[in-house]
């Protein structure tokens, strides 16, 4: 090879472009070491595994999760010598690594985004009760979406359904449902509801929803926000931000919209629930004409004996005044004119006898 | 509004206040039966009208994966 005579810049150019064609991106695991934050804009790091250790530089603004020294992560980046000689890598993404660390992670972010009050309860704002425009946030291609989808339609229908087609696992899955939130919050007419959905998967799968920028921008959304992510007991940290937190997809499509043959049983029951009023009245109504029915029987009745009583009375009046009861006692009915030598009739109780007048003497 | 451009929302509300007549100060037995058949009908309506209800699902162009 020829010897090239090369200024020092330009052997620092020839070698990054050199290390850009070998290694344009790598993938390192290690422990973090010396870790800290410049001007609030830069992070600077040491990887190091049990024999050799590397620098490291990115900005803070891709420095999506909490990390701190001893931690294990999984970093993405180039190589790169400095033009002040040294080499480091300039990291792209970085990600907690093993379960330890991970949960670590999760841990210190909770804390730090609890402590801004992101998650506070006084935060949360109710979920329309009968949506009439909805926005989806979801990979299309996922069996939690399928769930999701069939639910809502054998639920309730009648609504506009936005969906927006995304990554939700991998590196570019934050950034993806963030501008989806973003799309959705800048539209002229706002959903009444924007919905993140992802089915199960393993804590690495479902990291995306612990990315602090997409947690902050499900917390600034400015339309209400329900999340149902992975199983009953995964928890992200996007659960926490959200205004209601479903605990799987078909959790969540339960919790947008109400079950129309709940709907349409409680409309049959209400109707229904008129006919013991109706029923009732009647009675009421029936009870009070038998009553009086009742009433103007004794009435009549009453006036019944009333007269049988007087017809009885007179009854008797009239048996005293009859002349065969007089005839009766012995006395005795005279016809015809009482002068001497004139025939008369006598009748007494037994017989009637003719008789001539033959002496008339003044009593 | 006529019945039919009434919402579900609004017919499920005109249900309810004609289930409170027959709890109010307004109730009379001649109306009565002529009001439940009324609230029969409108439920009836309403089962329909949910039962045959679809959603429109719309999957955005919009694609995510870069700054627009």
């Amino acid at each position: 090879m020829e010897k090239v005579l090369l200024s020092v810049s330009d052997f620092i150019a020839l070698t990054n472009q050199t290390l850009e064609y070998a290694y344009p991106s790598v993938a390192i695991e290690g422990e973090i070491a010396e870790f800290k934050v410049s001007q609030g804009k830069w992070v600077y790091f040491k990887l190091k595994d049990a024999d050799s250790v590397v620098s490291c530089f990115m900005t803070l603004w891709q420095l999506r999760v909490p990390i701190e020294d001893g931690m294990k992560v999984i970093l993405e980046g180039s190589p790169k010598l400095t033009k002040w000689g040294s080499f480091s890598v300039t990291v792209r993404t970085i990600r907690p690594s093993g379960e330890g660390a991970i949960k670590k992670s999760f841990e210190m972010l909770r804390a730090k985004l609890d402590a801004e009050g992101l998650f506070a309860p006084e935060r949360k704002r109710a979920l329309p009760r009968i949506p009439k425009k909805i926005a989806v946030i979801s990979s299309t291609e996922a069996a939690g979406y399928a769930d999701f989808i069939k639910i809502v339609n054998d639920r309730w229908g009648g609504m506009a359904i936005d969906v927006a087609h995304v990554q939700v696992q991998g590196e570019v899955a934050p950034d993806q449902m963030i501008r989806a939130l973003r799309y959705f919050n800048e539209r002229d007419e706002l959903p009444e509801v924007i919905v993140l959905i992802r089915g199960g998967g393993s804590a690495d799968d479902l990291a995306a929803f612990n990315d602090e920028q997409l947690v902050r921008a499900i917390a600034a959304s400015r339309v209400p926000i329900l999340v149902g992510v992975g199983h009953e007991v995964d928890e992200t940290l996007a659960d926490f931000a959200a205004d209601v937190r479903a605990a799987t997809p078909s959790n969540a499509a339960q919790l947008l919209v109400p079950d129309r043959r709940d709907i349409i049983r409680a409309v049959h029951a209400q109707t229904l629930s008129i006919l013991p009023i109706l029923s009732r009245t009647l009675e009421q109504t029936s009870r009070s004409v038998q009553s009086s029915l009742r009433g103007a029987l004794e009435s009549i009745e009453s006036r019944v004996i009333r007269t049988a009583d007087v017809l009885s009375s007179r009854r008797q009046v009239l048996a005293q005044l009859n002349p065969e009861t007089v005839l009766a006692r012995g006395y005795a009915l005279l016809r015809g004119n009482q002068v001497v030598g004139e025939s008369i009739e006598v009748e007494t109780s037994h017989a009637i006898l003719e008789a001539e007048v033959i002496h008339v003497r003044k009593k | 509004m006529s019945e039919k451009n009434k919402t579900i929302q609004q017919k499920i509300e005109e249900l309810t206040q004609m289930i409170d007549w027959f709890d109010s100060d307004d109730f009379a037995l001649e109306e009565a039966i002529d009001r439940f058949k009324k609230a029969e009908v409108l439920a009836g309506t309403i089962e329909t009208d949910l039962s045959s209800l679809k959603n429109d699902i719309t999957v955005l162009k919009q694609k995510f994966d870069s700054e627009a």
